[in-house]
């Protein structure tokens, strides 16, 4: 990952929702976006040149087009057309961003364009996260990494957090999916959380 | 899947058919390659696509060209899935009825704002003695207003005939997008209905009393949660025959529109044209409510 002077930054061609540029480098800033701020808070998440990655719940292409300027390609996935509208324009100027307008919880619809990834990334509003997580990890290359993103008021608001933290993780776990890692994405979002784990 | 994939069946791929070691490229245009991809993913039973054997195939000479192909056919698919969605919603009638409305709201916080500012110059003028509202209003102000006053009031006016003119075209879109409900109720009605309801299938798919009570959400909630009594009308009274239906009656005409424009509007979401025998009775049905002792 580029860092400089302590900001997460990452090399394309900018003014695409208009971020900070750093030395002709685009800034990816941790309140903009919640990978920026995971990688801020230490992960050991790495995005290499050969990395192919299925993005679910690429909204606005904010992150989208981040995560496309340090790997080879992205399969952006979104349901939501206003969103999408904004990703195409993302997208129009990156080779690199594959979009796809379907539901995140019915990869069947998207089975035949997408290949195996190495990172399978998941950050969906959706009381069904976990699930979702499973129905995707067909695409997900042995040894690859999935990224969930746990906003446990998309679960249930009226259970405590740490409650559902918990619960779901035991269902990753009970999935087949070893949990390499648990990062509270706090002060930058409150009560998310970002699991890392490994599908065995 | 790792290593070797085995060609025992054909298998299709949006690059292509491969069967055994004998393989057919699909056709490159970027518009079929989107038509192929949308029909297997219709089909259900396909496999994850291997670039790899793309290029084996003789589809695309490198992974570059995979990627390339295959991001410009997701490229076409998406923008045409996308047109399809914003179609079928019509959501250029629902935003047209949102702006009507926002204008309201600000044209009237403008002339609250105008008034109250020739107030503090004027201190003969009471609002008690001078009773007309709109459009009146604005006019007796306008008569002795210093000049900044007056610029703005030329504008609030403006804005006005504005609102008038899209009032007009919501009502022309909504005769044309839901035919039935506009001949039923007026096109202005049908497209607040359709508006509040989310959209033209979600009006479609409502049953008769939640349209009934459809812009009443206060009073429904009021009543659902301390048992105060059920609103009759929320939209609809906007219509004629139910706030000119004589109290004792409003609820039974309310009841009566109302199932018959959830008729309308799934006609005109299916079928989408009119349908002039249905209408007459309807409209008969809903006078006839109104006549009743």
């Amino acid at each position: 990952m580029i860092w400089i002077d302590g900001h997460l930054v990452s090399k394309g061609p900018g003014g695409v929702y208009g971020e900070r540029m750093l030395r002709g480098c685009r800034v990816w800033a941790p309140k903009r976006s919640k990978l920026a701020a995971l990688y801020h808070l230490g992960t050991e998440l790495d995005l290499g040149p050969d990395h192919r990655v299925l993005y679910l719940g690429a909204a606005n292409g904010t992150t989208v087009s981040h995560v496309a300027d340090y790997v080879e390609v992205v399969y952006a996935v979104e349901v939501a057309p206003r969103p999408m509208q904004d990703l195409l324009v993302v997208g129009g100027s990156r080779k690199n961003i594959i979009p796809i307008l379907a539901d995140a919880g019915r990869p069947e619809v998207y089975r035949p364009l997408v290949e195996e990834v190495d990172l399978l990334y998941q950050d969906v509003a959706s009381p069904r996260q976990v699930s979702i997580l499973f129905a995707n990890s067909c695409f997900l290359k042995d040894g690859g990494t999935a990224v969930l993103m746990l906003k446990p008021r998309s679960i249930d608001v009226t259970r405590p957090p740490e409650d559902v933290f918990r619960e779901a993780q035991a269902e990753i776990e009970d999935g087949g999916f070893r949990i390499l890692d648990r990062v509270r994405l706090s002060p930058y979002y409150p009560d998310h959380i970002a699991f890392l784990c490994r599908k065995d | 899947m790792s290593g070797e994939p085995s060609y025992s069946t054909m298998e299709s791929y949006w690059f292509g058919d491969v069967e055994g070691h004998a393989c057919e490229p699909a056709p490159g245009d970027p518009g079929l390659l989107a038509e192929r991809i949308e029909l297997l993913a219709g089909s259900g039973d396909t496999r994850i696509p291997d670039w790899r054997i793309a290029v084996r195939c003789g589809a695309v000479r490198d992974r570059a060209e995979y990627l390339e192909r295959l991001r410009d056919a997701a490229f076409i698919l998406a923008e045409r899935n996308l047109g399809q969605i914003l179609q079928a919603d019509h959501s250029g009638l629902i935003q047209m009825v949102r702006m009507l409305d926002q204008l309201d709201e600000v044209i009237n916080l403008l002339t609250e704002r105008a008034v109250e500012w020739h107030r503090a110059t004027r201190p003969g003028f009471s609002r008690k003695r001078t009773i007309p509202t709109g459009r009146s209003l604005i006019a007796l102000i306008r008569q002795d207003a210093d000049d900044a006053l007056a610029g703005l009031l030329e504008e609030i006016e403006r804005l006005r005939d504005r609102r008038s003119l899209l009032m007009e075209q919501v009502s022309r879109r909504a005769e044309e997008v839901l035919p039935n409900c506009s001949a039923l109720a007026g096109g202005l009605v049908a497209a607040r209905l359709a508006a509040e309801a989310g959209g033209i299938r979600e009006l479609a798919v409502m049953p008769a009393p939640s349209l009934q009570v459809l812009g009443a959400k206060t009073a429904l909630f009021s009543h659902l949660t301390t048992g105060t009594p059920p609103p009759k009308h929320g939209i609809i009274y906007q219509h004629g025959r139910v706030h000119g239906a004589r109290r004792e009656n409003r609820g039974r005409v309310a009841r009566t529109l109302s199932a018959k424009l959830a008729i309308a509007a799934r006609i005109d979401y299916y079928r989408k044209s009119a349908d002039g025998e249905f209408l007459l009775n309807a409209a008969e049905a809903v006078r006839k409510a109104g006549r009743k002792e």
